[in-house]
């Protein structure tokens, strides 16, 4: 089938005619719109077009929708375009181009700058209106957690003791190891540099303070947000989709003690050992450090070591892990109970549990790092 | 067991609106409706799963949203079977069967596992006592989960789509073990369904709802509905059920 239209013969017809034979198949859309291209000037010229389907028995959408172009670039400049002898098949593919014309340009402004804005706008307010939720969730945790210390009978220990294997028992290898390697690596960069000075009998009190305020507690939140906030966010989230959450409400259960509680409590007590596990292991990685790269003798790292640190230095670590312990399962557990849905949300869940609850550890440290700074006495080296 | 004036819906979205009805003692009522219509939202409000806005739910004459100890006091005498089971996934059948036995009655162990046995004996699973709810057919979790919603003997029994995701065998055998239950216990049965099958296999009553209406459109017997309601979308809803029995006959 092909597109003949010869813009007419003037003598015949004082209206250029493109007249349509059999079915305006996709593969003519090339040859269509080059025909469009090489008579576009003459038929602006004269005004008025007529298109003529006599022959026709179709076209398919895509030369109808370039053709349907055409027609609107001639009528915006005027000139009259009628369409004649068209089958009902051809008719109704023009109505339904004319009744969805300016959806692209719709849609289109949709995705404008201001929607951007906008929904950057939402976005913060949806978060801000998350934190708001997750603080009663907070609350609501800690309600529960306080009626279980008065009747510990109550508590269900051996989700506790499950948890603290999963949580606690398990991650000791991955945090020690970190925190090992990671002590080398301090021990040996800080060192190096401070040879330059002859300082390098300094390291193992900066390593030492180092690792204990910071790197020993936070390697060791992020490792158990990693691990345990994300599998709490997928346990309880899983437990949502299968109605699971709503079938122990309905049994009268209270899902904050059965569900919350229990992770919490596990981890309360397994982050601060975790956490002293991570400093004892950062500063061996100091101590090799030493020995193997920089000649400090074994002997002298640790008496260094011992003229720096004080108890609090260790203390404060495990202190600061009861946070970091209260947010992790708060956070999981809070993500998992937003489930709704499907598989699907279960992993939107685990992923936010994950990224929101090392966010809000490395917050609270900031914020008591900021308070608390002054409450140590500085280093004595 | 009476609902009241009861208006409800999700975040601003209204889904129900002054819905009133009553379950008498004994009998098994059906609440259906086209997917949408909100029987999964009345069924989250009559459980006391989600706050309606408006309306009383009152079982036993107090409304069970009138402060958290009637609210427990009627999940006590409750059991509620869930779409899909909702055992818990971490426990085996048999667990799942004595939780509330465990939570509520101050049984022994051997006590506990004597009645949980029988329970999962009435709905023909004994020989799957040990399995995870995780490796056993759906048909079957849906049957545990009626064990362990009768565990504690309760007055009402409610279902959520007992029949969705089963073959039509599995999901009449389901249907008769929810009449006979209700025969020879005398427990009261709500059952949300959009099942023609099982609306004419088991309810006494049925209890229509309708998304555009926001409530109730129709109520009576199944066969009533489907004969003589003057409603085009009550007989639409029934007109299919007309068009498989004559494909069976
Ligand atoms: N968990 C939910 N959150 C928000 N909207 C919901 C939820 N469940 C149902 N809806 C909405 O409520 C309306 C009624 O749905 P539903 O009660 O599930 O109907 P049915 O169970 O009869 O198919 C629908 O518009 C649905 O989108
Ligand atoms: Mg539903």
């Amino acid at each position: 089938m092909e597109v003949v239209g010869t813009l007419l013969d003037k003598l015949e017809f004082d209206t250029p005619r493109i007249f349509v034979r059999g079915v305006l198949e996709d593969s003519e859309t090339g040859p269509l719109r080059d025909f469009i291209e090489k008579h576009r000037r003459e038929v602006m010229d004269s005004g008025q077009l007529i298109v003529d389907f006599q022959d026709s028995t179709g076209i398919d959408s895509v030369p109808a929708v370039v053709l349907y172009g055409f027609f609107k670039e001639l009528r915006r400049a005027g000139v009259r375009v009628r369409i004649e002898n068209s089958p009902a098949s051809v008719e109704s593919i023009f109505e339904s181009l004319a009744k969805f014309d300016s959806r692209g340009m719709e849609e289109r402004r949709r995705s404008s700058f201001r929607e951007v804005v906008e929904a950057f706008g939402s976005s913060g307010y949806e978060f801000a209106m998350m934190i708001v939720s997750l603080t009663r969730f907070l609350f609501e945790t800690i309600g529960a957690f306080v009626q279980l210390i008065m009747h510990p009978l109550k508590i269900r220990w051996q989700m506790v003791l499950y948890y603290m294997e999963e949580s606690g028992y398990k991650a000791i290898p991955i945090v020690a190891v970190l925190n090992w390697l990671l002590g080398v690596v301090l021990g040996y960069q800080a060192g190096y540099q401070m040879r330059v000075f002859g300082a390098e009998t300094f390291m193992p009190a900066l390593l030492g303070y180092s690792i204990t305020w910071e790197i020993g507690p936070m390697l060791a939140a992020v490792l158990v947000a990693g691990r345990s906030g994300s599998a709490y966010a997928a346990e309880i989230g899983t437990m949502q989709v299968r109605e699971e959450v709503d079938a122990l409400r309905v049994m009268g259960f209270d899902t904050f003690s059965y569900l919350v509680t229990p992770k919490m409590m596990a981890l309360l007590m397994v982050m601060p050992f975790l956490v002293l596990l991570a400093n004892l292991s950062g500063i061996f990685g100091g101590l090799l450090a030493g020995t193997l790269f920089l000649g400090l003798p074994a002997e002298t790292f640790i008496s260094e070591l011992g003229k720096a640190l004080i108890p609090l230095d260790i203390i404060w670590g495990m202190l600061k892990s009861i946070v970091y312990a209260v947010i992790i399962a708060n956070v999981g557990s809070f993500m998992g109970m937003k489930v709704r849905g499907g598989a699907s949300a279960v992993g939107q869940a685990t992923t936010a549990a994950v990224v929101l609850s090392i966010f809000m550890v490395i917050l609270a440290d900031a914020l008591l790092s900021l308070l608390f700074v002054h409450i140590r006495p500085g280093l004595s080296m | 067991m009476k609902v009241e004036g009861l208006q409800g819906g999700w975040g601003e979205q209204l889904v129900l609106d002054d819905v009133s009805f009553s379950v008498e003692k004994g009998e098994i009522v059906a609440i259906v409706g086209k997917s949408g219509c909100g029987k999964s939202t009345l069924m989250q409000h009559l459980l006391g799963l989600v706050k309606p806005w408006r309306g009383r739910v009152v079982f036993r004459e107090t409304d069970i949203w009138s402060s958290p100890e009637a609210m427990q006091r009627a999940r006590r005498r409750w059991g509620v079977t869930f779409q899909s089971g909702a055992l818990l996934g971490n426990l085996t059948v048999i667990e799942n069967v004595k939780l509330p036995l465990k939570e509520y009655t101050d049984l022994t162990e051997d006590e506990i596992a004597t009645v949980a046995y029988s329970k999962l004996d009435t709905v023909g699973l004994a020989d799957f006592a040990d399995s995870s709810p995780l490796e056993v057919s759906g048909g079957m979790q849906k049957r545990a989960g009626l064990a362990r919603a009768m565990a504690l003997d309760p007055e009402v029994l409610f279902f959520d789509e007992p029949s969705a995701g089963l073959d039509p065998v599995t999901s009449a055998h389901l249907d008769d073990l929810i009449r006979s239950i209700n025969r020879s216990l005398g427990t009261t049965v709500v059952i949300v369904t959009h099942e023609l099958a099982s609306i004419f296999a088991i309810s006494d009553r049925v209890i229509m709802l309708d998304a555009e209406a926001h409530g109730i459109i129709a109520r009576g017997t199944a066969r009533e509905l489907r004969d003589s309601s003057g409603d085009s979308r009550v007989r639409a809803f029934f007109r299919r059920e007309a068009a498989e029995e004559g494909k069976d006959s």
